[in-house]
């Protein structure tokens, strides 16, 4: 319960910043990425070095979390394929629709009724990727030889 | 201002749940509910309905959406009432932005912001696939549309 609240409350924190900012509105994200408007990179930068700060002076200090009390901590992940596919699938998807998952669901909060569509979308590509994920890997590694022999075969 | 509350909140979900902020996960612990593929809503989940709230409390105390009218290029270049071509845009591209954050481990916020902040080499990847990505093909949607 006591996690529930806290995440409600910091979500709640984002999506006021994220409105504030701005970040909601197509046309503001489009003239970043355009490079005429620096504002999202500038935010982006403050907010990596405040959290830069913010979590190694928490863990040098052996700060242990308030729910659940285990040491603040995290795993550095090594960078693999997927990372750089699905980055370039997901930037694709924001370049076009000029919103990224939080400010689509500020917009819908907004009563953006056009950003119902995409929040939509999100919900499908999601579901594709969980049963894409599911599939089990004989069943892959089979599609992909059929794939061969039939390509072999043309 | 801005940065330094999502830095802020970055920070704070560390102190208190020992968590990498990141939105798309919530979108999909609610498909894993919805699907049953998981009984319970988790902290994600959550955060994303304060994302919806304090979004819609700014409208009402700012008294106009922050969206602006119609929706971007999009609405510009098909017309407003262009719902087919600016949905089913707008509904593909949510699908990529779907998939491709999942696939990712993360979207803007979860590896943008989170797992930058906690220096992930992952998320480095991913942050500068994604910005140089969506800069490109933002360049090249300007000028074919």
């Amino acid at each position: 319960m006591r996690a529930r609240l806290a995440a409600v409350g910091l979500g709640a924190v984002f999506g006021v910043a994220m409105s504030w900012g701005q970040f909601i509105d197509p046309d503001r994200i489009r003239d970043m990425l355009l490079l005429r408007d620096p504002y999202l990179y500038l935010m982006m930068g403050t907010a990596v070095a405040v959290g830069l700060l913010g979590t190694r002076l928490m863990r040098r200090l052996g700060v242990r979390a308030v729910l659940g009390r285990r040491p603040i901590g995290w795993e550095a992940e090594r960078p693999a394929r997927r990372h750089v596919v699905g980055a370039a699938i997901f930037g694709v998807g924001w370049a076009v629709a000029d919103s990224c998952p939080a400010p689509i669901v500020a917009q819908l909060a907004q009563g953006a009724l056009w950003s119902v569509f995409t929040f939509a979308g999100v919900l499908v590509g999601i579901l594709a990727y969980l049963r894409w994920q599911e599939e089990p890997a004989p069943a892959r590694s089979r599609a992909r030889v059929r794939g061969r022999a039939a390509y072999r075969l043309d | 201002m801005i940065g330094l509350a999502v830095g802020l909140v970055t920070v704070a979900l560390f102190a208190l749940l020992n968590q990498r902020v990141g939105v798309v996960g919530g979108y999909s612990n609610l498909v894993e509910r919805v699907t049953g593929r998981t009984s319970r809503l988790g902290w994600k989940a959550w955060f994303l309905f304060g994302v919806m709230g304090g979004a819609l409390v700014f409208r009402l105390l700012a008294g106009t959406s922050s969206v602006g009218d119609g929706y971007g290029w999009l609405t510009r270049s098909f017309g407003s009432h262009a719902y087919a071509a600016v949905g089913g845009t707008l509904f593909a591209a949510g699908m990529l932005v779907g998939f491709g954050a999942k696939h990712a481990g993360g979207c803007t916020s979860g590896n943008g912001i989170g797992g930058t902040s906690v220096l992930s080499p992952a998320s480095f990847v991913a942050t500068g696939t994604f910005m140089a990505t969506a800069i490109a093909v933002t360049f090249v949607l300007k000028a074919v549309a």
